[in-house]
This record gives structure tokens, sequence and C-alpha cells, in this order.
């Protein structure tokens, strides 16, 4: 087989290139990534116990993948079933308990100060739905096994946040003082005392992102618990989940980028063969457009020739889905598929479904999606040190057997 | 055929685990000296048992990732100490002796499968 010859079936190049975990993409093992690291499934951790088991991958205490195919592509994802990712331990549970006492600075503005999220529940509220997705989902794809959790689809939810506009609150300090282009959300982890300053939990994204951006204390109706970032969360819309900071403690206007870790030394788009990831590398901010198959997956059991429904997901980060295609055939040719469910904004994801008609067989399905503004989903991954932003429909691609 | 194939099987894999253990062979010194260095750090550098759950260390820092639940092998510890990794911040001022010795204790005491 030439390098340039189309290798169409996930699981087989998953078994080619020895890599248990790239099973999970064909959808074949729920405990693939157990099996790869030679242990038994972890429980979920105390402060995730109330997530539904059977639905998750618990690759470590601060990583918790939905498995794919445990819900079908809804339209909004439980929380019950909605990925974690921790980049520090969480704070104490006790911040949950009293949420509307919490407090965040905002600094950077004409009339900085702090409030508490009662102060802030009074300024106005709006929702949101938005696709919460890791910056590295579908890094378990990438051959070259990048350092990190070998997230496969589930590092992703679309989730409905409600909390007052980052540009009101804005507006009523003042505004931003001239000259700040970043907006830095620093998280309220506690770090024991020794700890380089430089370990917490801060990232900064283009100023502007404030446009879009919340000040979040409810997710699908209810408080954010500790796991996804209560009491208070940034969201910053069209952007990975990192970005998006819990425990929300301040959020500064800045000349700088942040100098913490995460966001210098991590998180970039360095290429592959670099020792570390520079500073000077682009950040992993927006998402690009990307969609996978829900519904069937290669252990789908009862397939028939004749019609099969497939199911699907699709999002294109800041911008609006505007189409989804389907091929069969290793994208040599593509069909539209039906764009279903509720149009909840250009932030969240769209359902889409198409049914096709198979013969008996072994069949090859790749969904890709194009934005409003023409752009598509990429067939290839860029390839990189981290394993992030992994939207490439070859990886994400189903192979079905039809008896 | 097949008892001759296991039998097969298992010799060669005596044979990697000899070769691996004598090549691999942490002395009882290093030990000491890589739990040390986890257990105090080497000021100003703090230790990684302030954020670090590690059994043999009897560490139970609980910011970062459990190393016992991790089980990363010494060239990933390595990586991690030179580059840092996510919040971690880099701890390449420990200097290369250090940074392996410390690697090597931490794959060893998490009980990392051999590469």
């Amino acid at each position: 087989m030439t390098p340039e010859t189309f290798a169409p079936d996930p699981l087989r190049r998953a078994l080619l290139a020895g890599s248990v975990s790239a099973i999970a993409t064909a959808g074949a093992a729920p405990f693939a990534t157990a099996l790869a690291q030679g242990t038994a499934p972890r429980p979920l951790p105390a402060y995730a116990a109330f997530k539904d088991a059977g639905s998750m991958i618990v690759h470590s205490a601060n990583t918790i993948e939905t498995r794919r195919g445990a819900a079908t592509a809804g339209a909004l994802t439980t929380v019950s079933q909605l990925y974690v990712r921790n980049n520090l331990a969480p704070p104490p549970a006790s911040i949950v308990a009293a949420p509307d006492d919490w407090t965040v600075g905002v600094e950077g503005v004409k009339r900085p100060r702090s409030f508490t999220v009662r102060e802030l529940k009074a300024m106005g509220s709006q929702s949101l739905a938005m696709v919460l997705q890791c910056s590295g989902n579908g890094r378990g794809m990438f051959p070259s096994k990048p350092s990190g959790t070998p997230w496969q689809v589930g590092a992703a939810g679309c989730v409905m946040w409600t909390g007052v506009p980052v540009r009101d609150v804005v507006r009523a300090l003042g505004g931003t003082l001239a000259g700040l282009p970043f907006m830095t959300g620093t998280g309220g982890e506690v770090l024991p005392e020794g700890i380089n300053p430089k370990s917490r939990v801060e990232r900064s994204v283009p100023a502007a992102a404030m446009a879009d951006a919340l000040l979040a204390w409810e997710i699908n109706g209810q408080p954010i618990p500790l796991a996804h970032g209560g009491p208070l969360r940034l969201i910053v819309p069209g952007f990975t989940g990192v970005n998006s900071v819990k425990y929300l403690k301040r959020l500064a206007f800045t000349a700088q980028e942040s100098d913490a870790s995460i966001q210098q030394t991590d998180y970039r788009m360095t290429p592959a063969g670099e020792a570390s990831m520079r500073p000077a590398d682009p950040s992993v901010w927006q998402m690009p457009p990307k969609s996978w198959i829900a519904l069937p997956l290669a252990d789908t059991t009862g397939l028939r020739a004749g019609p099969v429904t497939v199911q699907g997901v699709a999002f294109c980060g800041v911008n609006a889905v505007r189409q989804v295609d389907v091929s069969t055939d290793g994208g040599a040719t593509w069909q539209p598929a039906r764009l279903v469910g509720p149009d909840l904004g250009r932030f969240a994801w769209r359902q889409f479904e198409l049914t096709l008609q198979l013969p008996a067989g072994r069949h090859v399905l790749a969904s890709r999606v194009t934005d409003a503004k023409g752009n598509v989903q990429v067939e290839n991954r860029v390839e990189n040190k981290g394993g992030y932003l992994n939207s490439s429909w070859r990886d994400h691609a189903v192979t079905l057997t039809v008896a | 055929m097949r008892p001759t194939r296991f039998a097969w099987r298992l010799a060669v894999t005596a044979l990697i685990a000899a070769a691996s253990a004598s090549h691999a062979q942490t002395s009882s010194n290093d030990v000491a000296r890589g739990r040390q260095l986890f257990s105090l750090g080497a000021p100003p550098l703090p230790a990684c048992a302030l954020c670090h759950k590690l059994q043999d260390a009897k560490a139970t820092g609980a910011v970062g990732p459990d190393l016992d639940d991790l089980m990363p092998d010494a060239a990933r510890v390595e990586t991690a100490l030179r580059n840092g990794m996510g919040p971690m911040p880099s701890f390449a001022a420990l200097g290369d002796e250090q940074i392996r010795l410390l690697a090597r204790y931490v794959a060893q005491a998490a009980g990392a499968r051999k590469p």
C-alpha cells in the first residue's frame, strides 16, 4: 500500500498502527482506553459521581469522556453525560454550597470592582447554547500519539448556559481601558504555598470575544456543578473549552496574554517534531468546522440491507452550520443530509440525518460540514505536537457491516 | 505447535525482562535520592509532592495528576519536567542529572510498565 492510498477503515488503521485506544474510533470498544492502559475501568471521582457511569469513559480523575454512541446526538447534552476536563483538581465542593456569595473581580475597565454572583444576577441574564469541546478532542485518533488524554469524540457536548453578557458588565463599568487587546480569565483553584504561580489556570483570548461571552451561573437550567466550573464560569462561545475558565475569580482586560504555563507553553499549535510547545505558535482558540456520525457505529447490531438512517452532529465554532454532507465511498461523492432538530444559534451544534439505501457488505461513512461562510471541514487532521483540534472527516468516519 | 509456540513466547519474554531489568536497574541509592527530590524539591523549585500523589513517597498532593494512577514511563516524566505540561511549568532548571533521576524514580515508584 502506498502512502497515498486511502485506507478507509479506522478500525483497520488502528490495528495496523497498533493503537488499541484508536479502536474506539470505530466505536468497537467502550473500554478501549482502559484496555490500552492495561487497567480496569476507573470509578468516577467524587466530584463527578453524578455522571451516568455507563455513558462515560474515565481516563483519570480529571479527564472523563462521553462514550461515542452513548447519546443519540440530541440537541442538548445532559449534564450527567457531559464530559469533564479539569486542568487542576477542582476547588473544595463548599464553593458551590452558597454560589451567590462567590466573588469575581473585573479589571482593565474604567471603574474596576468586584461582584458577587448575586449582584451579577441582578444585572440581567441571557441564555446561550454552545458546543463545549476540549481542545484535545480527537487526540486519540492521531497516529503520532501526542502526550495527553486520548479523547475520541466524547470530549464535547452542546449545553445551554445562562449568565450575564460580559459586554453588559463592561458597559456598566464604563468600558474597557484603551490598548488592552486580550480578555483574560483566572480560575479559582487554590495552589499550595511554594508553587510557581504560573501553574494557575488562566487563559487569554482576543478581547473581541467579549461580544459573545457570558459570566454564567447555570447550565441546562441548573446551577453549574463544581465539575463544570460553578459557581461562576467564563463562557467564550466558539472557542475550545479551556478558554471558558472555571471557578472564575478574575476577569481582566490586559495588554499581554497571560504568562501562565497553560497559556504560554501549552495549547499551542506547535509542529509535531518540536521538543516543546512554543509561545510564538498560534494559541488554541476558535474551533474549526467539525462533524461526526453518532449512529450507527461499527458495533451497532442488526443492520440489514435496505434503508439505514445516519444521525450525527455538526458545529463550526463561531459560525453557523450551513450544510452537512455524507459520503459512503470514502469522500469521492457526497450527498446532502437534512438538518433536523432546533437551530439553537451559531454556537450550538446542528443535528443531521440522512437515510441511505445500503446493500449488504462493508460501508465506510463519513460526514462533512460547511459553515455559513463557506469553510469546509478538513479532510485531514493538522498534525501538531499537542494533538489539538482534530476535525478530520477521515479520522471520524465509521465503518459499518450490513447483513 | 501451540505448546511449542507458547514455550518460545515464555522464553522470549523472560529474555526481554532480564535484559530490560539489567538495563533499567535503578540502584537503591538512586531510589532514595529520587524519593528525596520528589518529597522535598530542590529549593527554590517546589517539591513534586506538593501537587502529586505518589504512595512510595507518601505524597498526597491533590493539584495535579495522581501518579500512581497515571503510571507514566520515565520518558513521559522527563518530557513533563523539561517542557512543562498543562498548568505545570518547566522544571528544566533542575538540570539533566536530577531530571533523569526523578524520571527514573517516578516511573519505577508509580509502576510504569516497560515501554
